[in-house]
């Protein structure tokens, strides 16, 4: 046992009673880090390996979400006690944000041991119950993986810094002088000045991507990358169906080089993906790279074998664009981007989203798309955060129904994993008086009750105030009340997350867009075998018509995938449709012998 | 019917008289025909169903008609009867999916067929078997779309010599433009080119379908100004002046440039334009002096720089695809002769064009009201907003339009004078449009 004392290295993680990274110390000086076999493991989730190219994701901040203790917080127990209704919603996959041991200087991303759980979320069993809860109702779990820093209390780096000569010496990037690298870019401008400080304890300088609390792992150093291929495998041994490896372009630094995107990093993602393939087969990995989609495919790896890096990256400048089409009315911001879009390996996915715990970010959009997007969306320039927007989606579409429904219908429609935002189903508004991303952070409004339900304490006591506006508070919007109409903005969604799942052709299939003379209108076809849905989306307030060209489909009927109801049979001639303002339709394109009475 | 298809369509000389001025495409409207003469007829494809080629002499205009015969008429064929040859229904082929996907082949092999020529462009091999369907828009020609691929435009008055839609595409595809559908082929028989197709753009929307989106936006505002509300257009207006500098930079480095020295007989044809439409028009009468004046002040202009131009350019004439804009139809001002649409002229008049174009755009969803103040001035801001983003953006390539103001001025008021012409005729209600823009114009500089 090493002595408590401020020197030590596991000292600033406030762990004291609980298995953590640092406890003891081997006989050649490296710290005992918890294992696997420590703890709970979860039951599995039904095998599937291709279920992430038709699931439907939740992120939900489990600090947001249910509070099982009553201590203000939401936490890992309280999120489990919740999954009969993400059950009941549809969903497949939830996607948390970081709830790993941290100082909490940077949202938790700033991790301090990977192995053990935030105390206020609960332990590395509650994580495991969550699991366990979670498989049983046929719903995943992933999180998200710091795999370029850790935070500065993090014990590794505890241990660099005070024993240069120890075994953890090479685990960060040091250098003597601070002019390495020069042509890395700053991330985050408003706070950084540089990509080195100078940390007086070992009189050098350590590098960092981000926030100069925030150290970059040295990957150059082959136990580093073994370590982290560890911290993969406890959570991996525990249960978790994968993980959303955050800031992944920036693993290796080369000079004379911007540091992205490097092919070390590329080969590491590699080792990575084999792990996976080799050893948790059906668990995925997630590239977090906030680029241009012809420069994230490269993290989908190699076409020619189907993918060998993640399996999935976010689509980033898709969002934004969304937007801009409804706002215009023109179907171009979208089928422009789309059609930039490369294609992916035949194992790979996209991610897409309309909104997420960071601000609605425009790092993807031009100068002119972004004024644009702040004049249209921000107006109030509290509004605004960073090169982001810091709204939710019902206040972003001034709360109109019709245009939640078609945003919706469009991000269950194009082509990706759609990614659901906590509260977004209920139609919750924002706080934008809360600092920095605090506004989108809200408790969950569960109820009308003391604290929207989310918690027992006392109001005062609570993360982040509750919403309380007329319009959006929990006493107007909250799931209990919108589960009692069957007309809410919740049922709805729910339906058509079961509309989804029933046509393989919106995970799995091919997407071809219809072009039509009218401008405001996007059509597009999904394929999948047998399965042929088409889309068709008024981006504008106005009532449309449109007339599509599918005589390709000959004598097939389009069915209407959220009623049933049977349209007119496709023929020759253009076939015709009208769209209200802001409406859309989904249908199955059926042979005609497929449905109806025996002939 | 195979061996004497030029009896077959004589016999139907007088269901073709009853047919032809129902057509769009059919130039002389309103008039009696008394004459159609078959001057050629040729079978492209025989069998069930059989399809004809013939050109037809209208009381002296020559045109294109494809007719199809089939014992049995498909229901959706119906509209399409212009009467019987024996047993047979004789109907309008360019509605025929099956007979039309038939052409396609003939550009991709090459073919002969009597006296017609099917060409593909040098270096082009046409990926065929594909469906064909007709647009499905008025239009003045009549074009055909094979899957997602091609468009065949077939002239329905062809004319004898070069023809300058293809002409000007081939030298703007020789510069490698990215503003224009690339041609790939061919129709033509030793006289005339009787048919020209382009790479289909299957995502591509209509200037005026897309301008007008964004108007209607604005006018269901009531408070906003153009630049404030969230269709604005001036983004894509910028790009859409960009590329069109673009395409006037590629015809002059492609075909030449020359300076028209002579710059008062343009001067003096558009006072006899004038003429004509203040006799037609009386309600032209208090802008005569305007005009006038305007059409003077080009005289100071000794010399205009002349090249080729696109010569009928509006927001109909350019499509939004998802790679940018695009300019079609490069057949020239239709009102004019055949030898008048080739000649050289000043790129300004394309501006002045587009210019007219953002105008009615701005203005057509009121045509025809009781003026309504506030819904004007909002209509006009989005106009003035536009007409200025497109300059912008035509100077960022070309030289600013708005250098040579006296010159855009007079054509753009040439323009408008024609405009009320054609208003007055064929669209009273719409007449206000033009006439606000006289009377709206700025002094001479
Ligand atoms: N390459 C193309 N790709 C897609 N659509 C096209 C293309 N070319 C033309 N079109 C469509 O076909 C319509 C008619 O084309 P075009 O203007 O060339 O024919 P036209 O008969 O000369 O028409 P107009 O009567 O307007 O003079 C256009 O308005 C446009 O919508």
């Amino acid at each position: 046992m090493t002595v408590q004392d401020s020197t030590a290295p596991d000292a600033a993680l406030g762990l004291a009673g609980i298995p953590h990274t640092g406890e003891g110390v081997t006989a050649d000086g490296h710290l005992t880090e918890p294992q696997a076999e420590d703890f709970h493991h979860a039951r599995s989730a039904p095998p599937d390996p291709r279920w992430y190219k038709s699931a439907v994701f939740y992120e939900v901040l489990v600090r947001a979400f249910n509070d099982s203790d009553g201590n203000g917080t939401g936490d890992l127990r309280g999120l489990a006690d919740k999954l009969d209704y993400l059950q009941w919603l549809g969903i497949d996959c939830l996607w948390l944000p970081p709830f790993y041991a941290s100082p909490l200087r940077d949202g938790g991303y700033d991790i301090s041991d990977f192995r053990a759980v935030l105390p206020e979320f609960g332990t590395v069993d509650d994580f495991g119950y969550l699991l366990d809860q979670a498989h049983k109702r046929g719903i995943r779990v992933i999180t998200d993986l710091v795999l370029n820093h850790t935070s500065d209390a993090h014990p590794w780096f505890q241990e660099s810094r005070q024993h240069p000569d120890g075994p953890y010496g090479d685990y960060y990037v040091w250098s003597d002088t601070d002019d390495r690298y020069s042509d890395a870019r700053i991330i985050f401008v408003d706070t950084e000045t540089s990509n080195w400080t100078y940390d007086p304890v070992r009189g050098q300088f350590y590098w960092h991507r981000f926030f100069s609390h925030q150290p970059d792992l040295n990957y150059e150093n082959p136990e580093v990358q073994e370590a982290m291929l560890d911290v993969l495998r406890f959570w991996l041994d525990i249960g978790i169906d994968g993980f959303r490896l955050d800031a992944v372009p920036y693993l290796f630094e080369e000079e004379g080089t911007n540091c992205e995107n490097l092919p070390r990093t590329h080969e590491f993602l590699k080792r990575c993906r084999k792990v996976v393939d080799d050893e948790y087969p059906g668990r995925v990995l997630l590239a977090e790279a906030n680029q241009w989609p012809a420069d994230v495919v490269e993290y989908f790896g190699d076409q020619g074998v189907g993918g060998d890096e993640c399996h999935m990256a976010f689509h980033f400048p898709l969002m934004p664009r969304i937007f801009m089409a409804v706002r215009r009315e023109s179907r171009f911001p979208i089928s422009e981007i789309l059609a930039q879009t490369p294609s992916i390996p035949s194992g790979a996915q996209w991610g897409i989203f309309l909104r997420n715990h960071d601000e609605l970010t425009l790092e993807m959009v031009t100068d002119e798309e972004r004024d644009y997007m702040y004049a249209e969306y921000a107006k109030d320039p509290r509004m605004k955060a960073n090169i982001g927007i810091r709204r939710r989606l019902a206040p972003l579409l001034d709360n109109d129904r019709n245009q939640q429904e078609l945003f919706t219908a469009l991000l269950l429609s194009l082509p990706g994993s759609p990614v659901l935002y906590y509260g977004d189903e209920i139609g919750m508004g924002d706080n934008i008086w809360l600092g920095d991303r605090d506004a989108v952070r809200t408790p969950m409004q569960w109820s009308p009750d003391r604290n929207a339900g989310f918690s027992r304490c006392d109001p005062g006591r609570l993360y982040l105030p509750t919403i309380a506006d007329p319009v959006y508070g929990f006493q107007a919007v909250n799931v209990e009340s919108a589960m009692n109409n069957t007309s809410s903005l919740l049922h709805w969604t729910r339906r058509m997350l079961q509309v989804r799942t029933e046509h393989p052709a919106f995970g799995h299939g091919d997407f071809t867009e219809l072009g039509s003379s009218n401008p405001s209108v996007l059509a597009y076809l999904r394929r999948h075998e047998g399965d042929v849905v088409i889309c068709v989306n008024n981006l504008s307030r106005f009532p449309q018509p449109v007339e599509l060209h599918l005589s390709e489909h000959d004598g097939c009927v389009p069915v209407e995938l959220t009623g049933g109801v049977r349209f007119p049979a496709i023929g020759e001639l253009p076939y015709l449709l009208t769209l209200p303002g802001h409406g859309f339709y989904w249908f199955q394109i059926t042979q005609p012998h497929e449905e109806g009475e025996p002939q | 019917m195979s061996t004497r298809p030029l009896h077959a369509v004589e016999s139907l000389a007088d269901d073709l008289r009853a047919w032809l001025p129902a057509q769009r495409w059919f130039a002389a409207k309103g008039r009696d025909l008394t004459d159609v003469r078959v001057e050629r007829a040729e079978v492209l494809s025989s069998g069930e169903p059989t399809l004809v080629h013939a050109l037809l002499d209208v009381d002296g205009e020559l045109y294109q008609v494809f007719i199809g015969v089939r014992y049995q008429l498909p229901e959706h064929l119906n509209g399409s009867l212009i009467g019987r040859i024996g047993e047979s229904y004789a109907y309008e082929a360019a509605h025929d999916p099956e007979l039309m996907a038939g052409l396609l082949d003939l550009l991709a092999t090459s073919a002969d067929t009597g006296s017609l020529h099917w060409r593909p462009e040098p270096g082009i091999s046409l990926v065929t078997g594909l469906r064909a369907r007709p647009i499905g828009v008025e239009q003045s020609n009549t074009s055909i779309v094979y899957g997602y691929h091609y468009i065949l435009k077939l002239f329905r008055r062809p004319t004898p010599g070069a023809n300058r839609d293809v002409d000007l595409h081939r030298a703007l595809a020789s510069a490698g433009s990215t503003q224009v559908a690339a041609p790939v082929a061919t129709v033509e028989d030793d006289d005339c080119v009787l048919g020209f197709a382009q790479r289909y753009l299957g995502d591509a929307a209509e200037g005026w379908a897309t301008a007008t989106a964004s108007v209607r936006d604005l006018l269901a505002e009531g408070d906003l100004h153009a630049r404030e509300v969230g269709g604005d257009f001036a983004g894509e207006a910028s790009r859409l002046g960009a590329a069109v500098a673009q395409v006037h930079a590629d015809l002059a480095e492609e075909l030449g440039t020359q300076v028209d020295h002579d710059v008062d007989a343009g001067v003096a044809e558009m006072h006899a334009r004038l003429d004509a439409v203040l006799a037609e028009v009386p309600a032209l009468a208090e802008h005569e002096r305007t005009l006038r004046e305007a059409f003077d002040a080009v005289r100071a202009v000794s010399a205009m720089p002349v090249q080729h131009i696109h010569g009928d350019l509006h927001l109909g004439q350019v499509l939004r695809t998802t790679a940018g804009w695009v300019l079609i139809d490069f057949e020239g001002e239709p009102a004019s002769a055949p030898r008048e649409r080739v000649r050289m002229r000043s790129p300004l008049r394309d501006v002045a064009g587009m210019l007219r174009s953002f105008d009615y755009a701005a203005l057509h969803l009121l045509a025809g009201d009781e003026p309504d103040n506030q819904r004007l001035t909002r209509a006009a801001e989005w106009a003035d907003r536009n007409r200025s983003a497109f300059c912008d953006g035509y100077a960022t390539v070309g030289e600013d339009p708005r250098a040579d103001a006296a010159l855009l001025r007079a054509f753009e008021l040439d323009k408008a004078v024609y405009e009320v012409a054609y208003e007055h005729r064929n669209r009273p209600d719409w007449v206000p449009i033009p006439l606000a823009a006289i009377r709206r114009a700025p002094g001479i500089p």
